[in-house]
């Protein structure tokens, strides 16, 4: 059971990790585009798109809205 | 008789009628945040603020590690580690407050341009400063957590003050991952 509990929260690390390496990934790289085009807006629109999407499931668990009490207790 | 298995089912239904009204809150809040997106484009459409873009990134940089802490603080707290949780909500305090020096403290200090300058001043102070409120709230909120947290009034079965701020902290991130290409890089810059 601890076992079990231990490895729910390694999971739950490496997800958060894995999340934030792509936000500082797509963070710089519209940091670079925004230094050399000041015209390219769409592409900076689609990637703050993509981070937000990426923190609302993942770090704010939108999911968990619409599960059931039990299961939104995980 | 009421049963602990009792009282926790109705812990559990109560939350997932708070995340609700949560949600709802957040999606009210939201709205007024899209509206300031709208009047900075509205009025000053391919152009933005003379802004150091460095300082830009660095304070959405501190912002982004600040929800991978919190997330980490409620993993944690989920799983009833309660020492990592406190340690790791404190982080994300301190970077929410490193968070509020870097954009009140020095980014409003080295602007070219006080609030009633323009139009695209105003709308620059508007922005971030409705946004540092919501930060510096989020941070009262986290404090309170944390001293709550120190108490031992959370546990694996109970934690919806902590699933709360954290929704909320990751809501100003949002906001921010928003805001931070609409003012730092977007349009010719105008001092």
């Amino acid at each position: 059971m601890e076992e079990q509990g231990n490895e729910k929260l390694s999971q739950a690390y490496r997800v958060g990790i894995a999340v934030i390496i792509l936000l500082a990934a797509l963070t710089i790289g519209e940091f670079f585009i925004g230094s050399i085009a000041y015209n390219w807006s769409w592409p900076l629109w689609g990637i703050a798109l993509i981070k937000a999407a990426m923190i609302i499931r993942d770090y704010m668990h939108l999911p968990r809205v619409f599960a059931s009490s039990e299961e939104g207790a995980e | 008789m009421t049963t602990h298995a009792d009282t926790l089912s109705e812990y559990r239904y109560k939350t997932a009628t708070n995340r609700i009204g949560l949600w709802l809150f957040i999606l009210s809040d939201a709205f007024v945040f899209v509206g300031l997106l709208v009047s900075r484009f509205y009025l000053f459409g391919g152009q933005r603020p003379e802004l150091n873009q460095f300082l830009g990134l660095i304070v959405t940089s501190i912002l982004l590690a600040s929800s991978f802490f919190m997330n980490r603080a409620e993993s944690s707290i989920v799983h009833g580690r309660v020492t990592a949780f406190t340690r790791n909500t404190l982080v994300t305090l301190a970077l929410g407050v490193l968070f509020l020096i870097g954009v009140v403290g020095v980014e409003w200090q080295i602007a070219p341009f006080a609030p009633g300058d323009n139009a695209m001043a105003s709308v620059f102070y508007t922005m971030t400063g409705f946004h540092a409120f919501h930060v510096l709230s989020g941070v009262i909120f986290l404090a309170v957590v944390y001293r709550n947290g120190k108490k031992g009034l959370y546990s694996a079965e109970r934690h919806w003050p902590v699933e709360a701020a954290a929704v909320y902290w990751h809501f100003v991130d949002v906001v921010w991952v928003f805001f931070y290409p609409a003012l730092y890089l977007m349009g010719r810059p105008v001092g």
